[in-house]
C-alpha cells in the first residue's frame, strides 16, 4: 500500500508551483537559492526518514491519537488547533491564488470572489467525505493528472527554447550562503510526508514503508526543474518579472499536433484539478484535527453517515477562505506565503521531532 | 378440515374442497385449482385412491412427497402456493402440485454476448437455480430463502459461496432482507431500490443481470446473488463502478482487443458526459483554447445561429433525448422509422435552417452514440443524466466549471459504498501479506 503514501508526496511536490515557491526561489537566485536547494534536499530527506520510521511504529493511528497516548489533553488540544490552522493556511493560500489565476487566464470577466466560492464549495463538499474516500479521490486525481504534468515538465526540459547558458550562470551562484527563506521554500517540496499525520490511520499494522530512496531523488528532480527551467526560458533577468512564473513558462510551449495548441490551457486545467485535490486533502486533515480536540471524539475513517460537525467545520474553513481573498491582494498573499513557509518549516520540524522522540521512548519502554 | 378452510378463504369458486371415499377409507382434499397441475393431482391422489391397487394410507406414509402438516397456521399459505392438502384418518398431509407458468428456455435479450453462453435466467426459479448450480458445481454454494412482501410473500433466494463470501457484507444483506417492509414485490429492480435504501441515488450500486455466467463468476469472487421468484433477473452485490463497465465478453475475446474496447468505453463515457458542456465553454468563454483554424471553423459553422450556445445545446439535447426515449417505447417495427426520421431529417434540416450549428450536430450524435457503449443499462442511464449538471455549471463558469464538476462527480463516486465496499476504487495488485488500506477498524 506504499502507493497511497507516495500519492501525497507527489501531490505536494507538484503543488509547489502554485505556492509561489519557484517565484520565491528565483527572487534569491543570485543570493543563495542554489545552495539552499541543496540544503533543503538534505533536510527534507532527513525529515522524511525520521517521520516515516516514527509513524511506522504507530500503525492505524493518526497524529492526534499518538499525541494523546503520551501527552495531557490540554496540550494535545492546543497543538491540534494550531496544526489545523497551519493546514488550513497551506491549502487556502493555494486555492485563493488559483482563483485569482483563473480570473487572470480563463475568465477575465468573472469576479474572483465568485470563482473562489465555486472552488470552495467543491473542495468543501469533498473534504467532508470520509478519510478513505478522500484517499481514493487523491489516488484518482494523481493517476489522471500526474502523467500530464510529467508530460509538460518533460516537454519543457526537452524544448529548444530552453537556454542552458542562463541555467549555467545561475547554477554558478552555488557558493552563496543559503538563506532561511529559501531553505523553507525548498523543503516544501518534500512536505508530503506530513500528510501521513492523518492518513497513517488507514495503514494496516503489517505495513512497511518501501522505496523511501525515491523520495529524495524525485523531490530533487522536481525541485531542480521548477527552479531552473523558467530561468532557461526567460533568461536570468527576465525571469524575475513574473509572479505566475510557471504559467508563463507553460505558455511558452506549443503542442504542434494537438487540437489544443497552447500548453498553458492543459497546464491550467491539470493544476486546477491538483488544487482541488490538494485543498480537499488539507481541509479534511484540518477538519479531523479540529474534531480530535473534543474529548468525546472517536476516530473513524469510513463512517456511513457524514457527521454534522464535518459540515460545520468545513463551512467555517470555506467562509474564512473567502474572507481571506477579500481582505488580501496578490502582493499580501505572496508576503504571507513567504512567512507561512518559514513558520511551516519550523512547525514541521517540531512535529517530526516530537513524534520521533515519542516513538523512540516507546520502543525503549517496550 | 374442509369446513375450516371454507371459513379461512373468501368466497371463490376456484377453491376445490372434495370428499373422496373408497372401500379402505375416506379422505378430504383441498386445493386451489388454477394454481395446481391437474395431472399431478390425478396421478398422485385421485387415480391411486380410486383404483385401490395399493393401500392409499401406505402410500401416504412411505412417499416423502406427502408431508405431514401439524401447524394449522400454514394451511392458508400452502394452499396459496399451489399445495394440495389431504386429510386422512385425522392427519393432514400437504402435497406440492404447483404449476409454474413461465417463458421456457429463454435467450439472453438485454445483455447479449456474441460468443459465450446464450441462455438467460428463467422466470422459474428452479430452472435458474439449475443453471447456476450447473455452472458452479461446488459444495460450498449456499442457498438461503427469504420471503419479502407482507402481501405478495415473494420468495427470494440468496446465493453465495460460503467460503469466499465477505461475512460483513453477508450480515448486512441478511439484516436488510429481513427488515424490508413492503406489501408487494414484483421485480428485481424493485428489490434493488429497497436494498439500497437511499431513495435519491444516482448511480446503481447493485448489478442486475440475466446472464448465468456473470452470476457464477461473481459468486466465485465472493459476491452475493439474489434471485427473485418470477423474475428472470438476478441482483449481484456488492458491485463496483468497474463491474458496470465490464462486459462479459471482455473475458472471452482476445486480450488486446478487449483492452482496447475497455479503453474505448471509458473514453466514450468521458465524452458523453463532458462534450456538450465543453462545447458551451469553448464557444462562449474560451475560443482561444483551440488552435486558430479549429476555432474559426467552429465560429464559422455557428455564424447563422441567432442565439447563445447553451440554447443551441438545449435544443439539440432535447431532440436527441426524446428520440432515444421514443425509439425505446415504440414497438420494434416502428422504432427504426423514428430513428431514421429523427436522425437524418431533423439533423440535416435543423442545421440548414440555421437553428443549430453543424458542429453541434456532431457533438449531439457523439454524445448519443457513446452513451450506448456502456455495457450495463442501469449505468448507461445514470451517465445519461450526468451531462446536464455539467452544462449548467459550464454556462456560468466555462471550462473551469467543467473541471470542477468532474471533480465533484469523482468525489461523489468515491464516497459511494455498495454494502460497505468502496464503489469507485482503482485496485492495484494487492499483496496478501501487506494488508489493505483502511482494513483495520479503529475501536
Amino acid at each position: 500500500m506504499n502507493r497511497y503514501f507516495y500519492y501525497n508526496f507527489v501531490l505536494v511536490s507538484f503543488i509547489n508551483l502554485l505556492l509561489y515557491v519557484p517565484h520565491i526561489l528565483i527572487q534569491y537566485r543570485y543570493t543563495g537559492a542554489v545552495s539552499s536547494i541543496l540544503v533543503g534536499i538534505v533536510i527534507g530527506t532527513i525529515l522524511v526518514y525520521m517521520y516515516t520510521s516514527a509513524m511506522a511504529r504507530y500503525p492505524g493511528k493518526g497524529l492526534p491519537e499518538i499525541l494523546k497516548l503520551h501527552s495531557p489533553q490540554w496540550l494535545v488540544t492546543i497543538s491540534m488547533l494550531f496544526f489545523s490552522v497551519m493546514w488550513w493556511f497551506a491549502t487556502t493560500i493555494v486555492v485563493v491564488a488559483y482563483a485569482i489565476l483563473i480570473n487572470r487566464f480563463f475568465n477575465p470577466d468573472a469576479d474572483a470572489n465568485i470563482i473562489l466560492t465555486m472552488l470552495v464549495i467543491a473542495c468543501g463538499y469533498a473534504a467532508t467525505r470520509s478519510t478513505l474516500s478522500v484517499m481514493f479521490i487523491v489516488e484518482i486525481g494523481m493517476i489522471v493528472n500526474a502523467p500530464i504534468i510529467i508530460f509538460i515538465l518533460f516537454k519543457a526540459v526537452r524544448s529548444n527554447q530552453l537556454n542552458w547558458d542562463a541555467i549555467h550562470v545561475v547554477a554558478n551562484y552555488i557558493t552563496e550562503m543559503p538563506t532561511l527563506t529559501c531553505i523553507a521554500a525548498s523543503t516544501f517540496i518534500f512536505t508530503g510526508y506530513i500528510n501521513l499525520s492523518l492518513f497513517n490511520r488507514l495503514f494496516p499494522p503489517n505495513f512497511r514503508f518501501k522505496f523511501r530512496f525515491i523520495y529524495p531523488i524525485a523531490g530533487a528532480v522536481i525541485l531542480l526543474i521548477t527552479f531552473f527551467v523558467p530561468i532557461g526560458f526567460h533568461g536570468t533577468e527576465g525571469v524575475n518579472q513574473y509572479i505566475y512564473i510557471w504559467s508563463q513558462t507553460a505558455n511558452s510551449l506549443l503542442m504542434q499536433y494537438g487540437f489544443i495548441e497552447r500548453v498553458l490551457f492543459l497546464f491550467l486545467i491539470v493544476f486546477l484539478n491538483l488544487t482541488l485535490v490538494y485543498t480537499m486533502s488539507g481541509w479534511h486533515q484540518a477538519m479531523e484535527f479540529v474534531k480530535s480536540c473534543f474529548p468525546s471524539y472517536r476516530p473513524e475513517f469510513d463512517s456511513l453517515k457524514t457527521p454534522m460537525s464535518n459540515y460545520v467545520i468545513v463551512g467555517i474553513f470555506a467562509l474564512l477562505s473567502i474572507l481571506y481573498l477579500m481582505l488580501t491582494n496578490e502582493k499580501m498573499n505572496m508576503l504571507i506565503t513567504t512567512y507561512w513557509l518559514i513558520v511551516r518549516f519550523f512547525v514541521e520540524i517540531l512535529i517530526v521531532v516530537w513524534v520521533f522522540v515519542l516513538s523512540k521512548r516507546r520502543s525503549k519502554a517496550v | 378440515m374442509n369446513e375450516r378452510i371454507r371459513l379461512l378463504f373468501a368466497e371463490a369458486i376456484d377453491i376445490k374442497l372434495e370428499n373422496l371415499k373408497n372401500s379402505e377409507m375416506s379422505i378430504e382434499v383441498a386445493y386451489i385449482e388454477p394454481l395446481c397441475e391437474e395431472k399431478k393431482i390425478s396421478d398422485f391422489i385421485i387415480v391411486p385412491f380410486i383404483k385401490e391397487e395399493y393401500s392409499f394410507q401406505a402410500q401416504l406414509d412411505t412417499n416423502p412427497d406427502y408431508e405431514i402438516l401439524e401447524d394449522v397456521a400454514m394451511w392458508q399459505s400452502l394452499l396459496l402456493r399451489g399445495h394440495v392438502l389431504i386429510q386422512a384418518n385425522g392427519v393432514v398431509y400437504s402435497f406440492k402440485a404447483e404449476r409454474v407458468i413461465c417463458i421456457e428456455n429463454s435467450q439472453t435479450q438485454v445483455e447479449s454476448a456474441i460468443q459465450g453462453p446464450q441462455i438467460a435466467l428463467s422466470e422459474n426459479i428452479n430452472i435458474s437455480l439449475n443453471l447456476i448450480r450447473g455452472m458452479y458445481p461446488s459444495p460450498d454454494l449456499s442457498v438461503e430463502e427469504h420471503s419479502i412482501g407482507s402481501l405478495s410473500k415473494t420468495p427470494v433466494f440468496a446465493l453465495f459461496d460460503q467460503r469466499r463470501v465477505d461475512p460483513t457484507v453477508l450480515d448486512n444483506v441478511r439484516t436488510k432482507l429481513t427488515t424490508i417492509n413492503v406489501e408487494m414485490l414484483h421485480s428485481a429492480g424493485e428489490l434493488e431500490k429497497l436494498l439500497v435504501g437511499n431513495r435519491k441515488h444516482l448511480f446503481p450500486t447493485i448489478l442486475i443481470t440475466e446472464r448465468p455466467d456473470r452470476i457464477t463468476s461473481a459468486i466465485s469472487k465472493g459476491k452475493i446473488i439474489i434471485l427473485v421468484k418470477g423474475n428472470m433477473f438476478a441482483l449481484i452485490l456488492p458491485s463496483t463502478f468497474f463491474d458496470f463497465m465490464h462486459a462479459v465478453e471482455d473475458d472471452y475475446d482476445s486480450y488486446w482487443m478487449t483492452r482496447f474496447l475497455i479503453f474505448l468505453r471509458y473514453t466514450s463515457t468521458l465524452l458523453t458526459i463532458t462534450l456538450p458542456a465543453l462545447y458551451i465553454s469553448v464557444v462562449s468563454y474560451n475560443p482561444e483554447l483551440f488552435r486558430v483554424q479549429l476555432a474559426f471553423s467552429i465560429a464559422g459553422s455557428r455564424s447563422a445561429v441567432p442565439y447563445p450556445s447553451f440554447i443551441e445545446v438545449f435544443i439539440m439535447l432535447f431532440m436527441i433525448e426524446t428520440l432515444i426515449e421514443a425509439s425505446i417505447r415504440l414497438p420494434r417495427y416502428i422504432g427504426s422509422t423514428a430513428t431514421t426520421v429523427g436522425g437524418l431529417i431533423l439533423g440535416q434540416a435543423a442545421q440548414q435552417a440555421g437553428l443549430v450549428s453543424s458542429i453541434m450536430i456532431i457533438v449531439t450524435s457523439v454524445v448519443a452514440i457513446s452513451n450506448f457503449v456502456i455495457p450495463v443499462n442501469s449505468l448507461s442511464f445514470a451517465v445519461r443524466f450526468l451531462k446536464y449538471p455539467l452544462i449548467g455549471i459550464a454556462i456560468f463558469f466555462g471550462i473551469t466549471g467543467v473541471a470542477v464538476g468532474l471533480f465533484i462527480y469523482i468525489t461523489y463516486l468515491c464516497s459511494l459504498r455498495s454494502f460497505g465496499k468502496p464503489y469507485m476504487r482503482i485496485f492495484g495488485k494487492l499483496r496478501p501479506l501487506e494488508g489493505d488500506v483502511g482494513q483495520v477498524k479503529i475501536k
